[in-house]
């Protein structure tokens, strides 16, 4: 029983039909969002990996490894070796250039960047996600052409070529990381409106209704009660004008409140199983 | 340029001026790192152990202070040892050995002052002091020389005036002056082709002509000197003079002195004007377009055809320049068979050298967990396993 705060709602026609129509509107949501759901968490496949040490730390699902994570996986290890290579190639420039360090002479030429990526705007599953495109323009690189003309060039230019691939699985693994963080984040979303509506709304909404239709029900077999105990009290009485007219007022009364409730809908005819007025015994006449 | 006032004295004479000096150039020969030396070194797995197995030798405490090792730390350490050493030697030097010890400095004087003057042309307000860290220690300068060269500005009277200043009282004025000849004399033909170098390009010059008027005159001063010197110390230049050519040459095959009209006009003034490969080798390497023009002008010169055949060989492991340090150690440990010749101060200074580029490379090595490359970049020094011993076998 809906415990929902201390206000009950008006026990009439009118909040039946407003809370009937928040139900519909509920429950189309929650269909709606159940299939957003289902179709972002489409876009991680089901594939059961045990590699946790790698896994990004906002992994929400541990038991299933999806596949967008594994391609994250797979692109953190190509970035480390890449990276791994990149630093012995330096190492190799280093020796090759009479032991000099060049890192400060290569910092020093720099000007223009050569490589530059753009943020694009994905679309999936009606989500915008980010993506990196990276471009590369090899003639702003010139500046660093002349660096090792006396000795030690072509292992500086190996350097410098190590480095650009581990950049390109670099911005790779960007593209990758910010699609998985928003996926999850909507994922998660949408889960939790999902859950809410499920547990919370839907049934809240439907425990105000079955109650207006209960509180109804008791006012109408209020009335039928009322009705019949008057009605008892007037036949007793010895004013049978009185007690005609108060019965007629009743009987037009309840045919109003029957033919409101009929209208109303099929729940309340099973509130009217107590035999109806007007098909049982007539009264006698009243004579004068 | 100073005049030398004698020469080193023959078999008889050597010693009464020189031969303390010499003496303490031997022992220090025998703190060359050793193959099972290396080969200790090769067996650690971090910085710290490396540093304990150097304890041993005659490295001593050299990292005593440091705390976290690092590659370019042991660098800096091994090198402060290098110039403590050459320092002593320096100061018990007598004319003309002293003449020549300086000569030595010139080249890493030359070193620095390009440093300098690279990093203001890209930043004017450079901080001068992490410089002087980066700088050579064996070719150091006064401060006031240092801040007077970072306020130099670029443009063609930028290097006149920074050779007015500053440089004509350092000893490599002379070569700045002799550029600065070469630079109006072409400025007097073409004005246009002057600005429209790009100034990499102009750096690049700078340094070589530097570097090949240093060379020029090394050579000459080590002629005046005659005898033995002479004789081992033109070999040594001469390789030196044929290395550089043939590395200028193959470097420039992407750039733009590769392109055909500049080939003869900028490319061949870099070459030096000695060697063995002068006059006829550098006339035709300056007209070589490729890799395999490169390769017929060597075929002449078979010891040169060997080392850039391991250019054009696997180039992963081995590259040309292993192949040039190789030659150099071999020529190098042949000046120390010799004695009463200043050759072998030249070529101690060489050979530590390289043991600091050994033992940077081992320790990146093993820094990046990589020790099964260690020997694509290692030449031992002074040890029976070298390469040139056993060509024969």
């Amino acid at each position: 029983m809906s415990q929902a705060g201390g206000q009950k709602p008006a026990a009439n026609r009118m909040t039946l039909q407003t809370f009937k129509a928040r139900l519909g509107g509920a429950s189309k949501g929650f269909k709606l969002l159940k299939k957003k759901r289902d179709a972002l968490k489409a876009k991680f496949q089901v594939i059961f990996r045990p590699a946790f040490k790698i896994l990004s730390p906002t992994c929400s699902r541990r038991l299933h490894l999806p596949a967008l994570l594994k391609e994250i996986v797979d692109t953190k290890l190509k970035v480390g070796e890449g990276l791994k290579d990149g630093a012995f190639s330096l190492a190799k420039a280093h020796y090759a250039s009479s032991g000099d360090d060049i890192a400060s002479t290569v910092i020093e030429r720099a000007k223009r960047p050569s490589i530059t990526t753009k943020l694009y705007p994905d679309n999936v599953a009606g989500v915008s996600i980010p993506l990196f495109k990276m471009s590369y323009d090899a003639s702003k690189d010139s500046s660093a052409q002349t660096l090792g003309v006396a000795c030690g060039g072509a292992v500086i230019n190996a350097a410098r070529e190590t480095y650009r691939k581990a950049v390109v699985s670099l911005v790779k693994l960007a593209s990758l990381q910010t699609a998985f963080h928003t996926l999850d984040e909507e994922i998660k979303m949408t889960s939790r409106r999902v859950n809410a509506l499920e547990y919370v709304l839907i049934p809240r909404i439907e425990d105000i209704i079955h109650y207006i239709t209960q509180e109804m029900d008791e006012q109408a077999r209020e009335e039928f009660f009322r009705v019949k105990k008057v009605g008892r009290g007037c036949a007793s009485s010895s004013s049978p004008s009185l007690k005609t007219e108060v019965v007629e007022k009743k009987k037009v009364k309840l045919q109003k409140e029957k033919d409101e409730m009929a209208a109303a809908g099929k729940r309340t005819e099973a509130a009217i199983d107590a035999p109806s007025m007007l098909a049982t015994k007539k009264d006698e006449d009243l004579i004068f | 340029m100073v005049t030398v006032y004698s020469k080193p004295g023959g078999l008889t004479t050597f010693n009464i001026k020189d031969g303390f000096v010499e003496a303490l150039l031997r022992g220090y020969k025998l703190g060359f790192l050793k193959d099972v030396d290396y080969r200790s070194i090769l067996q650690c797995d971090n910085l710290s152990d490396v540093k304990l197995n150097l304890q041993e030798t005659d490295y001593g405490n050299f990292c005593a202070e440091v705390q976290q090792v690092s590659p370019s730390i042991i660098r800096e350490k091994a090198m402060e040892k290098l110039v403590a050493e050459f320092e002593y030697l320096r100061s018990q030097a007598d004319y003309p050995l002293a003449q020549f010890l300086d000569y030595i400095t010139y080249d890493y004087m030359i070193d620095n002052v390009m440093l300098i003057l690279k990093a203001t042309l890209n930043n004017p307000n450079v901080d001068i002091f992490s410089l002087v860290k980066q700088a050579h220690p064996l070719g150091q300068f006064e401060e006031s020389v240092l801040k007077s060269i970072c306020a130099f500005e670029n443009s063609a009277k930028g290097y006149g005036e920074l050779y007015q200043s500053v440089l004509i009282d350092t000893p490599i004025g002379k070569y700045f002056a002799k550029f600065l000849e070469e630079e109006s004399a072409k400025s007097a033909q073409n004005a246009n082709d002057v600005q429209n170098l790009l100034a990499e390009l102009s750096a690049t010059r700078l340094e070589s002509s530097l570097r090949k008027l240093y060379l020029e005159d090394f050579a000459h001063f080590c002629e005046t000197l005659g005898g033995e010197t002479a004789e081992i110390m033109l070999n040594l230049l001469k390789a030196r003079a044929d290395a550089t050519a043939i590395n200028i040459t193959l470097n420039s095959f992407d750039t733009q002195l590769n392109q055909i009209n500049t080939r003869k006009s900028q490319r061949k003034p870099l070459y030096p004007s000695m060697g063995f490969l002068y006059p006829e080798g550098t006339e035709k390497l300056s007209e070589v377009g490729d890799e395999n023009d490169l390769a017929s002008v060597l075929r002449t010169y078979p010891i040169y055809e060997e080392i850039f055949k391991s250019h054009q060989g696997q180039s992963n492991e081995q590259t040309i320049d292993d192949a040039f340090y190789e030659r150099e150690v071999e020529l190098n440990e042949m000046a120390f068979e010799g004695q009463f010749q200043y050759a072998a101060f030249y070529s101690y200074v060489r050979l530590k050298e390289q043991e600091i580029r050994n033992l940077v490379w081992i320790c990146e090595c093993i820094v990046q967990r990589r020790k099964d490359r260690t020997s694509d970049h290692f030449v031992p020094i002074f040890s029976k396993e070298a390469k040139f011993r056993n060509r024969n076998r």
